[in-house]
């Protein structure tokens, strides 16, 4: 039996073990991937196997769950080529610091949280593409992100702690490290940092929003709720994927800023709606990397159709993404959703309207994209294959994952809550007041 | 004289357009209405053409293909279907004699080229998801065999490549690509799909035969005219803007109105027939349909409602000019015609190529998303974008061309069980020269290749099957004594026939014949209580003679009756379906009696045989069937004035039923026969006798002579309809050198000159299917798409005419007094045959015919077995009880997509005697036609076969053949998603052009072909220099040989030997069929 203080170092140590271990069989990219996914069962493996032993936030422990499950699924949906095998030591990395950076206590965790940040902003920086403007932006805002980490694990700044809070679960005008990490990280890390960083600002939220003044909030729901429509609109104008799918979600992450600032509590609800909206993105994004794979990274999606005939099997699953996505039972996302609802006072009479705009507003462009690439006129000179077993492997996964967590009673992934760490929070809220 | 000389001119014009419209419809094929549906070449006014070239220009024109894929024919090569030595003698022709070197090996240009078949080495290589899989171990010898090729490999600069671009596209205009069409490809419009969706709204409207519960006014303006006349009232169609004074002001004529579109864009005269082509093209269905129409003037719809493809055109070119220019002004700033477009493309070339690479999804989509850009903004960054995709994309391009080419060079090495590691020591030279080898036998030239060695294969094992069977007849002189059979049964040539015929020879003493099931008969045929006639003959031919039925005449009460009640089921059909279409109806009768409808339903959807059986015995019970003859013989002058009177007396009550308001007491025979005599007299005043029964009848003298007037016109009760009627009751029957003449034929086509048989049977076919539209498609082609049933009882009742074997014993044919004719039909679906008129068969024949009945169960049921093993939905064999059970519930279940195969699989005709074949199994798919060629010394009959029946097989034959190798274009799709449109044809979903040919489920088993498309081999035993003869003296036979749509093989009566025909007009010795 392990001792309960090691367990959250147990839960850290496998997959960033796994990816030391990984590097032996380098030159191998089939037999690393398989590995990786290993790892990353492990992992869950490790979790579940600590699971009664392990303290959480208010949100709970579904995230320490989601992660290794999102990694799994990230790895499985990417192609064997030797240039993803980087990526997907990454991606064990990510989940190792990951886990650790939701079970560690204070300080250990921030440390970790900082260096997570500096991680991403360096492996931007790599992929930089000076084409593309907003990718400096993107660099910047994590750079930012990786320093208010930094000032909160050495100061407990809340204001630090908030800012990057806003970072990780991205608030318009902070979102441009969201946006360029989905769209600039290369393989497998975009599914995954979809779910991996705004369930840390979420967790880190948990512990900073329950004494903050009704007043306090008030910028802060006007930042979400702008964004959100901000960034509804933003997808409707998007012809690429990975930008649709960034702004699609961000736009919901904002409503569910509006939610936790409006009742400033971050509740298990809240856990399953983010954890739903994440994996049902990632779920997309593996689905255009199906796509990807067969037709080129620089494909224009609208030059691709007609391949519900062509790739059934795909179709089915793709289109169930897109109702999850949407947010219809009785996938997590519309329960998560629900939930929050009924939580959060309707403090603007503006915000029901904007929620319903969102709302159509997804509907809107998920389905266009969605029947876009599957209906229409086959093209000849393309050639369709369905997807591959790991492929479906992962697309089902994340379905599976989306009925479940849509079915699943809410109280199934509470914790203990961590009353240290919120009691610090607390004492530097007051301070800074 | 200027208006004169310039309405000279428009009607010179008018005349010139006319001829120009006649031949670019050549291009599309006659769409006949779905109740009569007639199997036929989608391309057969490109018959003229060799096949190959039509094939082409149906791909240009319709874009359909040609062939099947060329992975199923390599499928088939795979497992054995296609033979290596057939692929080797087809390619032979395309090999050239020259060699490459790999390494040590010389390879010569033949051998390439079959691999490049055998292995899809032509088809496009390089693909993303090959890369990113890493699943090839070859990966790094491509690398270094691309590396290699760097230096060597033609490297053609964008530049050119956008030249090339242009003039191809600048040479297409006009040519294969309409205005809209190129609008839509070069700027992602949808311009044609727009006015693909005005014409099917206004095509399904003005064409409607009474499916539409309201129809559209105006129609008896013709097409144009009637959409002009509404169209005005609609608000911008299609978004063209100020629509309504533009269709006002368009001329009455419809050839005006297409020339000044035709200007308007600007279209060059040289080039009107090939873009007129292309614009029927576009909805090939509604275009065809109309076609058929214009040129089936007596058509009842066509006379009512009048269309012509010129009208159509003249509305489709409409559209085309208006929204043409309207998107090239506002896309491009230019005018929409042909001079300004080419233009275009020639000045703004760059800018050309980026928006067309972009419409086509081949640029990536950072380009593609500045291409939007550029085309929203309308800014002058086009060379920029241009400059940046050269120095960006370009390259990349060609990395993945010679990465393509050096994996096509690693997977000839493969093929040609050479290491391909040998490549890397191969000159660069022989490299390149492997490349271009494969790169001018590319996929797309695949496919005339392939079919050549399909056909061979199936052609090598059907001669061969013929040549093991004894084929050398005795001399014409001989007649050796040969024991009488029981019976001799006549089947319609139809390969459905084939297995019927082989059982029933099996189960006795019985012979068969073969003979295209109208039976020489060409009759226009009205049943019993039916108000239309079916034309009962295939429709290259046109009807002499008109056949009614009748009943018998000793069922005088019955026949009341039986009149009485069907009129009132026909009332409460009428009632019922009013009731379902009109407004306000519905509502209230679907509460009420909606729920009756249930029973149907659950009947038809769970114990369909049952509930056929049960509405069969409803049916029987109420409205119990009569015996009937037919009208055979001609009617006498006086019986024809008679029938003449009593048809015009019947009409004359009626108009006073309807017009007047005379009970039926007050309208008495006197009155009908005096208001008869008045109107057909065309005197102004009546005579005394009527003005003496009018007022008795309540009618005033002013009534009287507007009621004639309503008589003459509206109920054609005058002088000149009156001649029409004689005329037409004339048409009734057959006279007797007729009668003699048709037996005649028909017997000694057959060789059926002695040894008669004490029973013959003409046996038809029909089909019976539930909730299919193309029903008409299973029963006879040779009868029109109708049952064969009228045509068998006609034969058999001129058979039985003393007179006529009279009149055939002195000509020489005796059929013996003891010998009599039978007609009989065989459902083709359940193979179960039904004999007809047993009242008249003489009781001495009573043992015969149950002899016959029991022979034919025995062949019924042999067949159903036989067809059961050929259905997808059936793995294991079914044991005999079951499959006759089987056959009956697939033909009454409402849900079954394939009631029988019907005409699939079809591939030959053999037109000889039953001795060629008779044992073979021939599996369903040889038209049989008999003939003995002793019989023919002048080869007239020959002559009838090869234009008749031969050409109708032909037209079967590549009915299938397009359908199968591109059932979306030359089909008709899924008939899942089938609906019917206006009673004549089917749409796909409920927008779409009117669907051409045979249903997927018709000619597919799921992904493969269940019909094997391959060109008609017709095997002819006759002497050659006969057919050559006949060759010669008729077009369609030079086309179908000399243009490769048939393949001809003789067999040489005397030699016992096959002599194939080539299109150069040489017979070539086969010995037991050999295949290319």
């Amino acid at each position: 039996m392990i001792n309960p203080m090691l367990t959250p170092w147990f839960v850290a140590a496998v997959p960033l073990l796994g990816a030391l271990l990984g590097l032996s069989i380098w030159s191998q990219p089939e037999k690393l991937k398989t590995w990786s996914v290993t790892v990353t069962l492990g992992s869950l493996l490790a979790v579940l196997l600590s699971f009664f032993t392990l303290t959480g936030s208010t949100e709970g422990l579904l995230f320490v769950l989601l992660l290794p499950l999102a990694a799994s699924v990230s790895l499985l949906g990417q192609p064997v080529h030797r240039d993803h095998r980087l990526t997907w030591v990454v991606t064990l990395v990510f989940l190792g610091m990951g886990l650790g950076i939701l079970t560690l206590p204070s300080p250990i965790g921030s440390i970790a949280l900082a260096l997570l940040l500096g991680f991403i902003t360096f492996l931007l920086y790599w992929h930089h593409d000076p084409f593309w403007g907003p990718s400096w932006l993107g660099i910047g805002t994590y750079g930012l992100g990786t320093l208010c980490a930094g000032i909160a694990a050495m100061t407990g700044s809340a204001i630090a702690s908030l800012l990057a809070c806003m970072i990780l679960l991205p608030l318009v005008p902070f979102h441009h490290g969201y946006v360029a990490a989905l769209t600039r990280l290369p393989g497998s890390l975009p599914s995954f940092t979809v779910l991996l960083l705004p369930a840390i600002g979420l967790h880190k939220l948990a512990a900073l929003i329950p004494p903050v003044s009704e007043l306090e909030t008030l910028p802060v729901i006007v930042l979400a709720l702008s964004g959100a429509l901000y960034a509804a609109i933003k997808a409707l104008a998007q012809s690429r994927v990975r930008l649709l799918l960034t702004y699609g979600s961000l736009s919901f992450f904002s409503l569910l800023w509006w939610c936790v600032a409006a009742s400033r509590t971050v509740t298990p609800q809240a856990a399953v709606f983010l954890g739903s909206l994440a994996l049902v993105t990632a779920g997309l994004l593996l689905a255009w990397q199906v796509i990807r794979t067969r037709y080129g990274d620089d494909v224009d999606p609208r030059a691709i159709s007609g391949l519900a005939a062509q790739m059934p099997q795909f179709a089915v699953l793709i289109s169930v993404l897109a109702l999850a996505a949407m947010g219809l039972p009785p996938f997590g996302v519309f329960v998560g959703f629900m939930g929050l609802l009924f939580a959060s006072p309707l403090t603007l009479s503006i915000a029901p309207f904007v929620v319903a705009i969102t709302w159509l507003a997804a509907s809107w462009y998920i389905l266009d994209l969605v029947q876009g690439l599957l209906f229409g006129r086959k093209r000849p000179d393309l050639r369709y294959e369905d997807v591959r077993q790991s492929e479906f492997a992962s697309l089902l996964i994340v379905v599976m994952i989306m009925f479940a967590l849509g079915l699943a009673p809410t109280n199934l992934f509470e914790g203990t809550p961590r009353s240290t760490d919120t009691g610090a929070i607390m004492e530097s809220v007051s301070w800074n007041r | 004289m200027e208006p004169l000389n310039q309405s000279v001119n428009m009607e010179t014009r008018r005349m010139e357009l006319r001829g120009v419209i006649r031949l670019a419809s050549e291009v599309i094929a006659q769409y006949w209405p779905m109740r009569t549906f007639v199997h036929h070449n989608p391309l057969h006014s490109l018959e003229y053409l060799p096949f190959e070239e039509t094939v082409t220009r149906g791909k240009q024109f319709l874009g359909g293909n040609g062939y099947l894929p060329s992975e199923r024919y390599r499928h088939y090569l795979r497992v054995g279907r296609i033979q290596a030595h057939h692929m080797k003698a087809a390619v032979a022709p395309l090999a050239r004699n020259e060699y490459a070197t790999i390494g040590l090996h010389r390879v010569s240009h033949g051998k390439v080229l079959r691999a490049c078949l055998a292995e899809g080495l032509c088809a496009p290589t390089e693909d993303p998801l090959d890369a990113r899989w890493e699943h090839d171990p070859y990966h790094q010898l491509d690398a270094s065999i691309a590396d290699r090729l760097e230096t060597v490999l033609p490297n053609p600069n964008l530049d050119a490549r956008v030249r090339g671009l242009v003039h191809c596209d600048q040479a297409s205009l006009g040519q294969w690509m309409t205005l809209s069409h190129w609008c839509d490809q070069a700027l992602g419009t949808t311009v044609v799909d727009q006015i693909n969706r005005e014409l099917i709204k206004w095509c399904g409207a003005f064409l409607d035969e009474g499916h539409a519960t309201w129809t559209m006014p105006g129609r008896e303006q013709g097409l144009y005219l009637a959409w002009k006349a509404l169209a005005v009232h609609e608000w911008s169609p299609c978004g063209i803007s100020d629509s309504r004074r533009k269709i006002s002001g368009l001329p009455d004529y419809p050839e005006d109105a297409l020339l000044e579109s035709l200007d308007a864009l600007g279209i060059p005269a040289n080039l009107r027939q090939n873009y007129l082509s292309l614009q029927l093209t576009a909805l090939p269905g509604w275009a065809g349909f109309i076609k058929w129409r214009s040129e089936e003037r007596d058509y009842e719809w066509q006379r009512a409602y009048p269309v012509e493809v010129v009208k159509y055109l003249a509305i489709r070119l409409w559209y085309v000019r208006e929204l043409v220019r309207q998107t090239c002004r506002e896309e491009l700033g230019i005018e929409g015609t042909y001079q300004s477009v080419t233009d275009y493309m020639r000045q703004r070339s760059k800018e050309y190529f980026l928006r067309r690479e972009r419409v086509a999804g081949r640029l990536p989509a950072i380009y593609a998303e500045d291409v939007d850009r550029l085309r929203h903004q309308r800014t002058q960054g086009w060379d920029d974008l241009y400059e940046r995709y050269r120095s960006d994309v370009a390259p990349r391009q060609l990395r993945v061309a010679r990465h393509g080419a050096a994996k096509q060079l690693r997977s000839l090495a493969l093929a040609l069980q050479l290491d391909p590691a040998t490549l890397m020591t191969t000159a660069p030279d022989e490299l390149v020269r492997l490349v271009e080898w494969m790169k001018t036998f590319p996929e797309s030239d695949h496919g005339p290749v392939w079919l050549k060695a399909f056909e061979a294969g199936y052609q090598e094992r059907l001669l061969g099957a013929l040549a093991r069977s004894p084929v050398a007849p005795p001399p014409s002189d001989v007649k050796p004594e040969l024991k009488r059979p029981h019976s001799q049964s006549v089947f319609c040539i139809d390969v459905r026939s084939e297995p019927f015929r082989r059982h029933l020879e099996s189960s006795g003493a019985n012979d068969t014949y073969g003979f295209a099931g109208f039976f020489a008969a060409l009759i226009r045929y009205r049943a019993w209580g039916k108000e239309h006639d079916t034309e009962q003959f295939p429709v290259i031919m046109r009807a002499k003679n008109e056949v009614r039925e009748i009943p018998r005449s000793y069922l005088d009460s019955i026949v009341s009756k039986h009149g009485a009640r069907t009129r009132m089921v026909h009332a409460g059909h009428t009632l019922l379906h009013d009731l379902k279409e009109n407004v306000v109806t519905p509502y209230v009768m679907m509460e009420s009696v909606g729920w009756f409808y249930g029973l149907p339903i659950i009947g038809k959807t769970f114990l369909p045989s049952l509930y056929r059986r049960w509405t069969n015995w409803l049916q029987r019970l109420f409205v119990p069937s009569i015996s009937t003859t037919l009208t055979i013989d001609k009617l006498a002058p006086a019986d024809t004035a008679e029938m003449l009177m009593a048809e015009q007396q019947a009409t004359i009550r009626q108009a006073l039923q309807e017009r007047t308001s005379l009970r039926s007491s007050q309208i008495t025979p006197a009155l009908i026969e005096a208001l008869r005599q008045w109107a057909l007299s065309g005197d102004v005043e009546p005579d005394a006798a009527l003005v003496s029964a009018a007022p008795q009848a309540g009618l005033s003298a002013k009534a009287l002579t507007i009621f004639v007037t309503v008589l003459r016109q509206d109920y054609g009760i005058n002088p000149r309809s009156a001649s029409r009627q004689k005329e037409r009751i004339t048409r009734t029957g057959f006279t007797l050198d007729e009668q003699v003449l048709t037996m005649d034929t028909v017997l000694r086509i057959m060789g059926l000159t002695r040894q008669f048989a004490r029973l013959v049977l003409f046996c038809a076919h029909g089909s019976t299917s539930e909730n299919n539209p193309f029903e008409s498609a299973l029963d006879c082609g040779a009868c029109g798409g109708n049952e064969g049933k009228p045509n068998a009882r006609v034969l058999a009742m001129m058979a039985n005419n003393q007179k006529v074997r009279e009149r055939l014993a002195k000509n020489g044919l005796v059929i013996p007094s003891d010998t009599h004719f039978l007609a009989g039909q065989v459902d083709t679906t359940t193979d179960a045959v039904q004999l007809f008129d047993l009242e008249d068969a003489p009781t001495t024949h009573r043992a015969d015919i149950a002899r016959l009945t029991q022979n034919l169960h025995e062949a019924s049921r042999l067949t159903s077995l036989e067809r059961c093993t050929r259905f997808p939905d059936i793995a294991e064999p079914l044991p005999a009880p079951e499959s006759i059970a089987h056959v009956r519930r697939r033909s009454v279940d409402w849900s079954q997509v394939r009631p029988e195969w019907g005409l699939s699989s079809n591939a030959s005709i053999v037109i000889g005697r039953r001795d060629l074949t008779k044992g073979i199994d021939l599996g369903g798919r040889v038209f049989l036609q008999s003939y003995d060629y002793r019989e023919d010394p002048s080869s007239r009959l020959l002559e009838v076969l090869m234009t008749g029946p031969q050409v109708v097989a032909q037209w079967i034959n590549m009915e299938h053949y397009f359908s199968t190798v591109d059932n979306e274009v030359y089909g008709s799709g899924s008939k899942i998603y089938h609906n019917v449109v206006g009673r004549f044809g089917i749409m796909s979903g409920p927008w779409s052009d009117l669907r051409l040919g045979l249903a997927l489920q018709t000619v597919m088993n799921g992904e493969v072909p269940y019909h094997e498309p391959m060109r008609l081999l017709s095997i002819i035993e006759a002497p050659r220099e006969q057919i050559v003869k006949l060759i010669g003296r008729h077009e369609v036979l030079r086309h179908f040989y000399h243009n490769e749509w048939v393949h001809l093989v003789a067999l040489e009566p005397e030699e016992g030997i096959f002599y194939r025909y080539r299109p150069t007009g040489e017979w070539v010795k086969t010995d037991s069929g050999a295949g290319v």
